[in-house]
């Protein structure tokens, strides 16, 4: 069989020769079509539940319930498109301000703790890193030490003595009490290590040589230098403290201080759940995040990766 | 010679001053916010939760007389702890493996360089950033019993219809279904970075050798990858082993404490109950059990590595 393949010396007779009956081509063609059948699938699996959603938020209440059995193109689609909804949500229609609807009060004041979270951890952190990085001191090692341990807390088991903490220290009820806990973070400082230690040291004492100060090297050598790892860092301390549910829904208690994700569990533990409304907070809490992670795709894979397997 | 040459440098004229402590305090200043924050944030409650689990203690009236190990005697003897801690371990046994399994198979199957497969990890990729919030309260519609996307399918296919989130046998299983399709994407993100990693040489070797598909999967893949597989199962179970928001968003700790997580059974606890000083008991013992797992997986990962 196969006599006139000249590839015979680098191919050895195969151990088992029922597998040759099948043509390789054809094996390979079959294999992707397999291959695109299950991506197909895949695709479908998780763009599913955005569109029901996405959808869901573009139709008036009474049709969402109308056309759920059976499974027709309208279960999907909106028979009559309405911004209703989010009008409604965002307290911009006399039925949503009936309600007390505010949502985007509660999307303009997480903005503001995402954006203080996010500067001062760039910052601090940076420092921190740079610390680790280029500085000498005595037992840094042990320095070190403390931030490693600081891991192995379970973050989510110690949220109640955080908030004993943070009672104590008078900071409950307030913006402070969202920002302040996490304007740290070991897992950023020891991704920082790792861009920081790129950069050759040569760079440092050149600047050193022309009198800069070490906020001067951070300014013009290490920040300059580490711009991708901060981007990265950026974002996963975005979506870290956009995200974050457990600690606002306890730590504050004022409704004007809600942030967007407290706002949207509270929508679903009313006596009537208007399932529009739902759609269309969560459609403004999350497609902007989506769409700007697509788009950092990049960079936030890095970061993933650097924190998964240098960690 | 040396001495002479060091001698001057030393009793420096301004005594214990030295220019080499001045830069030690510089360099101090640039670690101390995160110090801080670390100590305040991160050490200070592990201490208030000892002090509040050994004394009485309200968040109005503080704390109280001293009460020793009563809070953790009552732990040992209270059935919905055990019980919480036993749907924890179900919760992180049912996901973790099945979040493996799966994203491992996935990234063998994406990890062409095509715009298809790129297209379809960006969309596997999507829920890990979604909010976990909105994740779960679109599932639970979802799940509905009446009007849900499932039993929309499941009927319209002509199968009864399953009740998700009100059903103790189901509800945990639904929970589990979700988070695995939330988190997959990390878990694939960091297992095709391990894929990259093995050397296409060894995979043309064995194929050159006659090896098939699942002889080189078994025999080259999973040894090659089994460092970053063993990181992920170590994460991944210290993450899921914390699931909280679901839980709060989905089915309240119910049905029948079905579903009622550990660190819910502390949120129940500390803010529903408002009994403080049982919660952070609770916080305590899972802070242990925890350190136990993460140092038994620690251990178990540096034995593996060295090899």
């Amino acid at each position: 069989m196969q006599v006139n393949r000249p590839s015979l010396a680098i191919e050895p007779l195969p151990l088992r020769p029922w597998r040759v009956a099948v043509p390789r081509r054809a094996r390979n063609v079959a294999a992707r079509g397999v291959q695109y059948a299950l991506g197909v699938a895949l695709l479908i699996v998780y763009i599913v539940p955005f569109a029901w959603m996405i959808l869901g938020s573009l139709r008036l209440e009474t049709e969402i319930f109308q056309f759920t059995y059976p499974l027709s193109w309208h279960t999907f689609v909106p028979v009559v498109w309405s911004v209703k909804n989010f009008l409604d949500i965002l307290g911009l229609s006399p039925e949503g301000r009936s309600f007390g609807l505010d949502f985007g009060r509660a999307l303009g004041f997480t903005a503001l703790v995402s954006a203080g979270v996010v500067v001062s951890s760039l910052i601090f952190n940076t420092m921190g890193a740079y610390f680790f990085a280029r500085l000498e001191f005595p037992r840094k090692d042990l320095v070190l030490l403390f931030v490693i341990a600081t891991l192995l807390i379970p973050f989510e088991a110690v949220m109640v003595p955080l908030y004993i903490v943070v009672r104590t220290l008078h900071l409950q009820d307030t913006y402070w009490a969202l920002v302040l806990p996490w304007y740290a973070s070991p897992f950023v400082i020891f991704a920082l290590i790792q861009f920081f230690k790129e950069i050759p040291r040569e760079l440092d004492e050149a600047a050193t040589m022309d009198g800069a100060s070490h906020l001067g090297i951070l300014r013009h050598v290490i920040v300059p230098n580490a711009l991708p790892g901060l981007i990265t860092t950026a974002l996963l301390e975005f979506q870290f403290i956009w995200n974050l549910f457990y600690w606002p829904l306890i730590a504050v208690g004022r409704k004007d201080l809600q942030t967007i994700q407290v706002a949207i569990a509270q929508q679903t533990t009313q006596t009537q759940v208007y399932w529009g409304r739902i759609f269309a907070g969560s459609v403004l809490a999350s497609v902007p995040v989506i769409i700007l992670f697509l788009l950092l795709q990049r960079y936030y894979i890095k970061g993933v990766v650097m924190s998964g397997l240098k960690g | 010679m040396s001495s002479a040459v060091v001698a001057p440098a030393y009793p420096s004229p301004r005594g214990w001053w030295t220019r080499r402590r001045r830069s030690y305090l510089i360099a101090f200043l640039f670690v101390a916010p995160a110090v801080v924050n670390f100590l305040l944030f991160r050490y200070v409650p592990i201490l208030a939760a000892i002090r509040s689990s050994l004394w009485q203690y309200s968040l109005l009236g503080g704390y109280g007389k001293f009460i020793g190990l009563q809070a953790y005697g009552r732990l040992l003897q209270d059935p919905v702890f055990w019980k919480s801690l036993t749907v924890t371990v179900q919760y992180v046994l049912l996901k973790v493996p099945a979040q493996i399994v799966l994203s491992l198979a996935l990234a063998i199957l994406l990890q062409r360089e095509d715009r298809f497969s790129a297209a379809v990890r960006s969309a596997i990729f999507a829920p890990v950033v979604t909010s976990i919030v909105v994740i779960s309260v679109i599932w639970s519609l979802m799940y509905h019993v009446q009007l849900g996307l499932f039993n929309s399918i499941l009927t319209s296919a002509g199968l009864p219809r399953v009740v998700f989130l009100s059903n103790a046998r189901v509800a945990l299983v639904a929970i589990v279904i979700m988070m695995v399709w939330k988190e997959i994407g990390f878990s694939l993100i960091v297992l095709m970075a391990g894929l990259k990693g093995i050397p296409d040489t060894f995979h043309e070797a064995a194929r050159i050798d006659g090896a098939s598909s699942w002889q080189q999967f078994r025999s080259i893949t999973l040894p090659l990858l089994r460092r970053v597989l063993m990181f992920v199962v170590v994460t991944q179970t210290i993450f899921s082993f914390q699931v909280f928001v679901p839980v709060y968003t989905m089915t309240k700790g119910g049905p029948l404490d079905s579903t009622k997580v550990i660190v819910y059974y502390i949120y129940q606890n500390g803010f529903l109950f408002q009994d403080m000083g049982y919660a952070s008991a609770l916080s305590m013992i899972t802070l242990i059990v925890l350190l136990g797992v993460s140092t038994a997986q620690m251990r178990w990962l540096r034995s593996e590595v060295e090899y």
